[in-house]
C-alpha cells in the first residue's frame, strides 16, 4: 500500500519535472540540427539565444564546446580555440574536461600553430588525470607534426601507439620518398645540372649543365685569344649566371620533389584515410 | 483499518488527478513564457547581443521583433547595428524611419548624414547640407563640421580657410592649417620639367625627382652604351657599334619615359600619404562627432 | 596537489584575461554571415614561371610564345635573379597588354635600368613576403588614375 503510494507520488513529479526542463532540450536539439546541417552561423545564434535564457547555466559546457565546433567548421580557429577554452572551465567531470583539451589541440593543429599543439599534447601526457590516454595524445602528436611536414617525429610518435599502426606506416614511406636537400646543392656544386637531375628534373638538369659547358668554353677561348674584357663579360653574365642558376634550381627542384611527396600523403589523409581526423 | 486505507488511497489518487493536470497546465504557460521566440524574449536576447557587438545578429533579432511591435529605440539599435557593421545604406534607410514622431529624430539626422560620409558621398552630403535636407537644429555644427571634413577627402576645390578652421576647436588649428596648405598647394613635381630635364641629360629627369640612385644608373647606362658605341664605330667593328648604339638608345628613351613617369608616381605618392595622414588625423578624433547610442 | 590548484586557479585567471580581451573578437568575425569551410592539409606549391600563352590577339600570342620560350631556355636555367615582382620579361608583357609594343617597350626600358640600380631598395617599393620590390605594370602607364599604392611597405591585403 505504502509502496503504491510512493510510486504515484513519484511518478506525478517525474511528470512535472520533464514538462519543466523540455523548452530548453528542444532549444538545444533545434540548435544541433542546424548545426548537423551546416548551418554553423545560425546554429551559433541558437546556441547563444539557448545560453541567454538558460538561468540555471546546466547547459554551459555543451553551448560553449558546441559553438567552438561551428567556429572549427568555418576555419575561424582564433574563436574556435575561445570557445573550446570556455568549455573547458565549465566542464564538470574530467572527460569532459578532456574532450575540451583535445579539441583545442586539434584546432592548433589545423591552424598549423604546431608548437602549440605539441605543448598542449605535453601537458595533457603531465596531467595524471589522463595517464590512460597516452595513445590518443601521440595520435594527435603524431598530426600535429604531419601538418607541420616533420614525417620523422611524426612516426616515431605513432610508434609508441602501435609499432604496425596506418599512419606510422605512411609517415615512414613519406619520408622514406623524399630527397636530401642538401646533397642535391652539394653535387650541384660540383657538376651543374646534376643536383636537378638528382630530383628527377631531367632535361632541366642537362639544360643547366649544356650551357654551363657552352659558357665554359666561351670563357676559356676568350682568354685563350686574350680577349680578357670579353672572357670577363661572358664568365660574370653568362657563366656564373647558369652556373649559379643551376645550384639555385638544385635546391628548388629539391624541395619541390620533397614537397609533392608530403602533399601526396596529405591528400590521401584529406580524402581516403577512414580514422580520425583533426 | 484496512477500510481507512483503502479511502486515504482513493483520496490521494483523486487529489493527484487534479494537481496534475494544474500542474501540467502551469508548466505549460511557462513553457510559453519560455518561448525564446516570443517578441518579448527576442528583444531581450537582440539587446544583450548588441551590447556584446554582435551587430549583424542583433539586427535579425530587432527586425524580427519590428514587425509585430513598433519602439523607436529598437528602430535606432536596428540601424545603429547596420552603421556598425559598415552596411551603410540600410542603416541610412532606418535612421530616415525615425525622423518623423520620434524622440530620437536629431540623433537619427546625426547618423544619417554620418552614414552618407562613411560610404564616400560627399557631394550627396554637401548637397544635402547646403539645401538643409533632413536638417537637425541639435547637431546642425557637427554636420556642418562633417562637410567641412569632406574636403579633405575628395578633389572638391576646399572652401574658404577661415570660413573652414572656425567650425573646430583652437587645439587642433595649426595641424589643419598645414592640412589645408597641403591640399590646397600640394608638393607636386612636373612630368614635363623631368622629361625635358632627362632630354638634356639622362638622368636628371630623375635626380629632379628625388630618385638619386635610379638617376645616376640611367646616366652610367646611357654614357656607357654610348661610348661604346663610339669606340667600336671607331675600331670599325659594325656589329658591335650597331649593338651598343642600339642599347645607348634603348637606355635613353626609357630614361625620358620613366622620368615623366616616376613624377607622376611621385605626385600619387603624396596624395596616397597625405589621404592616410588626413584619415588618421580625424579617426582618432571620431570626426570631431558626438557619441551617440541608446 | 596545492601546485596543482594553484596551477589551475592560474590558467583559469589566463582563460578570464583571454576572454575578457577578445570578447570583441568573435563578434566582429560575425559581423559578416560566413558558411562552413574545410581546410585543405596541403602545403602551398613553390612559385613558378607563368606559362599561359594570351591569346586575345595575334601580336599578344606571338610575344607569350617568345616569352615561354625564353623562360624554357634562359630564364628557368639561370636562377632567380629578378629583385622585382613581376619579373621583368612578365613586366614587358603586362605593359604592352596595357599599352602598345612602342610605349610597353618604353616601360620595359625604364624598369631594365632600374633593375640596375645598385641602391633600388631606398626607394618606395613595397616588399612583398617573397622579399622582392613589388613593381606593377599599371604604376608606369602614364594615366595617373591607374597607380595604386600600398600602406607601408608591404602589400596591403
Amino acid at each position: 500500500m505504502k509502496i503504491r503510494v510512493t510510486i504515484i507520488f513519484f511518478l506525478s513529479t517525474f511528470l512535472f519535472t520533464v514538462k519543466a526542463q523540455d523548452h530548453l532540450s528542444i532549444q538545444f536539439d533545434y540548435a544541433d540540427n542546424l548545426f548537423n546541417s551546416k548551418q554553423y552561423y545560425d546554429a551559433i545564434t541558437e546556441y547563444k539565444r539557448l545560453q541567454f535564457f538558460d538561468s540555471t547555466k546546466i547547459f554551459n559546457y555543451e553551448i560553449n564546446y558546441k559553438i567552438g565546433e561551428c567556429y572549427k567548421a568555418g576555419s575561424k580557429y582564433d574563436d574556435a580555440v575561445q570557445y573550446f577554452s570556455l568549455a573547458e572551465m565549465n566542464a564538470r567531470t574530467d572527460d569532459e574536461s578532456y574532450d575540451s583539451k583535445t579539441q583545442i589541440i586539434r584546432t592548433n593543429i589545423l591552424r598549423r600553430t604546431t608548437d602549440r599543439a605539441l605543448q598542449l599534447c605535453d601537458e595533457l601526457e603531465k596531467d595524471q588525470r589522463y595517464s590512460g590516454k597516452s595513445d590518443q595524445i601521440n595520435y594527435w602528436r603524431g598530426w600535429a607534426l604531419i601538418l607541420a611536414d616533420n614525417w620523422e617525429a611524426a612516426a616515431k610518435s605513432f610508434a609508441k601507439i602501435n609499432s604496425n599502426h596506418e599512419l606510422k606506416k605512411l609517415a615512414e614511406q613519406t619520408e622514406k620518398a623524399k630527397v636530401s636537400v642538401t646533397f642535391a646543392k652539394v653535387i650541384s656544386y660540383i657538376l651543374p645540372g646534376s643536383g636537378a637531375i638528382y630530383s628527377g628534373k631531367f632535361l632541366s638538369g642537362l639544360m643547366s649543365l649544356g650551357w654551363n659547358l657552352l659558357s665554359g668554353y666561351w670563357t676559356v677561348n676568350s682568354f685563350m685569344e686574350d680577349r680578357v674584357f670579353d672572357g670577363v663579360v661572358v664568365a660574370e653574365l653568362v657563366w656564373l649566371r647558369f652556373y649559379r642558376g643551376a645550384i639555385q634550381n638544385a635546391e628548388e627542384f629539391a624541395i619541390e620533389k620533397n614537397l609533392e611527396v608530403s602533399n601526396k600523403s596529405l591528400r590521401y589523409l584529406q580524402n581516403e584515410y577512414k580514422g580520425i581526423k583533426p | 483499518m484496512i477500510l481507512k486505507t483503502k479511502i486515504a488511497y482513493r483520496f490521494l489518487i483523486t487529489v493527484l488527478l487534479f494537481i496534475v493536470p494544474l500542474t501540467t497546465h502551469n508548466c505549460q504557460l511557462s513553457a510559453n513564457n519560455q518561448n525564446f521566440f516570443s517578441p518579448h524574449n527576442r528583444l531581450q536576447f537582440g539587446n544583450y547581443l548588441y551590447k556584446d557587438k554582435d551587430y549583424l545578429r542583433a539586427a535579425d533579432e530587432f527586425k524580427v521583433y519590428l514587425k509585430s511591435v513598433y519602439n523607436d529605440t529598437i528602430v535606432f539599435r536596428l540601424a545603429n547595428s547596420y552603421f556598425k557593421i559598415g552596411r551603410y545604406t540600410e542603416a541610412a534607410d532606418n535612421f530616415k524611419g525615425l525622423f518623423f514622431g520620434s524622440q530620437l529624430s536629431e540623433e537619427a539626422r546625426l547618423l544619417l548624414y554620418e552614414s552618407i560620409f562613411f560610404q564616400n558621398d560627399y557631394k550627396s552630403l554637401r548637397e544635402n547640407d547646403k539645401g538643409k535636407i533632413y536638417y537637425s537644429s541639435k547637431y546642425a555644427n557637427e554636420i556642418e563640421r562633417l562637410r567641412f571634413i569632406s574636403y579633405f577627402f575628395d578633389n572638391s576645390a576646399p572652401p574658404d580657410e577661415n570660413a573652414l578652421l572656425k567650425n573646430f576647436p583652437d587645439s587642433v588649428q595649426s595641424q589643419l592649417i598645414n592640412f589645408y596648405q597641403q591640399k590646397k598647394y600640394p608638393q607636386h613635381k612636373s612630368p614635363t620639367t623631368a622629361a625635358i630635364l632627362s632630354t638634356l641629360i639622362p638622368g636628371a629627369g630623375k635626380i629632379y625627382i628625388g630618385e638619386i640612385g635610379d638617376g645616376i644608373t640611367s646616366l652610367i647606362a646611357t654614357a656607357l652604351t654610348t661610348y661604346l658605341a663610339i669606340t667600336n664605330f671607331n675600331a670599325d667593328h659594325q656589329f658591335r657599334g650597331w649593338l651598343f648604339s642600339g642599347l645607348a638608345a634603348f637606355f635613353y628613351a626609357g630614361n625620358i619615359y620613366g622620368a615623366a613617369a616616376s613624377a607622376q608616381i611621385y605626385n600619387a605618392r603624396i596624395q596616397f600619404n597625405f589621404d592616410k595622414e588626413v584619415k588618421l588625423f580625424f579617426e582618432q578624433r571620431n570626426y570631431f562627432l558626438p557619441k551617440v547610442d541608446y | 596537489m596545492k601546485r596543482f590548484k594553484v596551477e589551475k586557479a592560474l590558467s583559469i585567471c589566463i582563460y578570464l584575461f583571454l576572454f575578457s580581451s577578445t570578447y570583441n573578437l568573435n563578434a566582429q568575425t560575425d559581423w559578416v554571415k560566413w558558411e562552413g569551410k574545410e581546410t585543405f592539409y596541403e602545403l602551398p606549391a613553390t612559385h613558378h614561371h607563368d606559362y599561359t600563352v594570351d591569346k586575345s590577339s595575334f601580336g599578344m600570342t606571338l610575344l607569350s610564345v617568345m616569352r615561354d620560350t625564353y623562360y624554357f631556355f634562359i630564364s628557368d636555367l639561370d636562377g632567380d635573379n629578378c629583385p622585382f615582382e613581376p619579373s621583368c620579361s612578365a613586366f614587358f608583357l603586362q605593359s604592352v597588354k596595357e599599352t602598345s609594343i612602342f610605349k610597353g617597350t618604353l616601360m620595359f626600358a625604364d624598369r631594365f635600368t632600374r633593375d640596375l640600380n645598385f641602391f633600388k631598395g631606398m626607394n618606395h617599393y613595397p616588399l612583398l613576403s617573397s622579399n622582392k620590390f613589388f613593381d606593377p605594370a599599371y604604376n608606369y602607364t602614364l594615366y595617373s588614375k591607374k597607380i595604386k599604392f600600398y600602406f607601408g611597405r608591404d602589400i596591403e591585403n
